[in-house]
């Protein structure tokens, strides 16, 4: 019995070891980490560059917000929790504006249409800044399944975080503006 | 990878779907084990939704006192039912401390507990690892393989994969339908041990592990902690009780 006891202690002792080894072993293989320089629409990763089309005919990348952390939102005018989270996108945009954060609205034209959403933001006096994607390049890179999708990328254009889904409450986006913009609460 | 399930106007986010399939059918495993062993298994169903909402509740609170600014003009936030307003690694302690409290309460033997709730905990470890392959989370490092797989601008170990079947090879090895064998413990130790191994193993393969040192992968580390953790408390509760004293001989003769 003590002999099996003491088999048993040394099979345990062989074992701790073996994952010692091993974790040592792989660490030396190291750098498997993205260290966030890919592009990608998830989190840790570079917000994948895309263009910025506004009605007007004004056009900018995303990467020229660099510097400023951004909350990019998808959206559509028939989409009900899209419609309902503006206004606490658009109270964000108020509260941050020139506090180093963007909020960006990204309308899916390519699934709506101009008309309706140019109508759904005057009615509403929705004043933040809002891109057209028009040939759905946007929603493509960003591998956008359902609305509302919100990016939440910092100043180095990182993504930090995603929500699919909505409405999103107005404390919830507060709270992650401050995150991203390292305000303290 | 499959995020969202559309099913007509509905849009259900798959990985979430996957968690609550794992934890219904890993309970109603529990719950089989339960009756075997002739426990009523309304106590297991009490524990498991009292951390749920305990856990949840705490998780909420811990939110918002991180940043309760942002809740100063909007206090009934606080009640949005939604699942993003919320800290999951101060739940995840909540609802374990809840479930300790659970457990003195109701006078329940804890090893014994733990042994036929390893089911559950079995179970959710599948569930996650097919929660990370259809979200895309706990992706694997680069490499080119016959069987590696396009995923975030590269090719890439299938860890999500990786793990879905090193999690069901344990769930098969430890048989959690049964009645657990050994002494109590026995069962939920080893699947401490195993899950700790297979996170040991696996973690080598991840392209988001967070490093030590720049080095080592945390979750190495803290998996040969537990691993080394499980091992010593499962040959300390295997050990036999120590034998009683002998009698005083000279009371005896004295008597």
């Amino acid at each position: 019995m003590q002999k099996l006891s003491k088999n048993s202690l040394l099979f345990s002792i062989l074992i701790v070891l073996l994952a010692a080894i091993w974790t040592t072993i792989t660490a030396y293989a190291g750098g498997e980490t993205t260290g966030g320089h890919i592009p990608a629409p998830q989190k840790g990763f570079l917000a994948p560059d895309i263009p910025l089309t506004t009605l007007d005919g004004q056009s900018a990348r995303l990467n020229d917000l660099r510097g400023n952390a951004v909350i990019l939102n998808f959206w559509a005018s028939w989409c009900p929790p899209c419609r309902a989270e503006m206004p606490a996108l658009q109270q964000v945009h108020n509260q941050f504006q020139g506090k180093g954060l963007v909020v960006l609205a990204m309308h899916a034209t390519s699934q709506d249409t101009i008309d309706a959403a140019v109508r759904f933001l005057s009615n509403n006096n929705l004043s933040l800044p809002v891109s057209y994607d028009f040939d759905g390049i946007a929603i493509e890179k960003y591998k956008v399944r359902a609305l509302p999708t919100t990016f939440f990328i910092d100043a180095e254009g990182i993504i930090q975080d995603i929500s699919v889904g909505g409405p999103m409450s107005e404390a919830f986006l507060t709270a992650q503006a401050l995150k991203l913009t390292g305000e303290k609460p | 990878m499959l995020p969202i399930l559309q099913l007509g106007p509905l849009s259900i986010q798959t990985p979430g779907l996957l968690l609550l399939l794992g934890l219904w059918l890993g309970l109603m495993i529990s719950e089989r084990t339960a009756r075997k062993l002739g426990n009523d298994p309304a106590v297991l169903y009490n524990l498991a939704f009292l951390m749920i909402i305990v856990g949840a509740l705490g998780a909420r609170l811990a939110y918002v006192l991180r940043y309760p600014d942002a809740f100063a003009g909007s206090w009934l936030s606080v009640f949005t039912f939604s699942p993003t307003m919320l800290d999951t690694p101060t739940g995840l302690l909540i609802a374990v401390l809840a479930g300790l409290i659970f457990l003195q309460r109701k006078q329940l033997p804890f090893w014994h507990t733990l042994d036929i709730l390893t089911g559950a905990f079995a179970t959710l470890a599948v569930a996650i690892g097919l929660a990370h392959l259809a979200s895309g989370d706990a992706f694997g490092a680069p490499a080119n393989l016959p069987w590696s797989i396009s995923l975030w601008g590269e090719q890439r170990h299938p860890s999500q994969i990786y793990e879905t079947l090193l999690a069901v090879t344990i769930f098969v090895l430890l048989r959690p339908w049964t009645s657990p064998s050994g002494p109590a413990g026995n069962r939920f130790l080893t699947f401490c041990a195993l899950t700790a191994g297979s996170v040991i193993f696996l973690d080598a393969f991840r392209g988001d592990s967070i490093l030590i040192a720049g080095r080592f992968h945390q979750n190495q580390v803290i998996g040969t902690l537990v691993l080394a953790a499980s091992l010593f408390l499962r040959r300390r509760l295997a050990a036999p009780p120590a034998a009683p004293a002998a009698a005083d001989s000279v009371g005896e003769d004295i008597q």
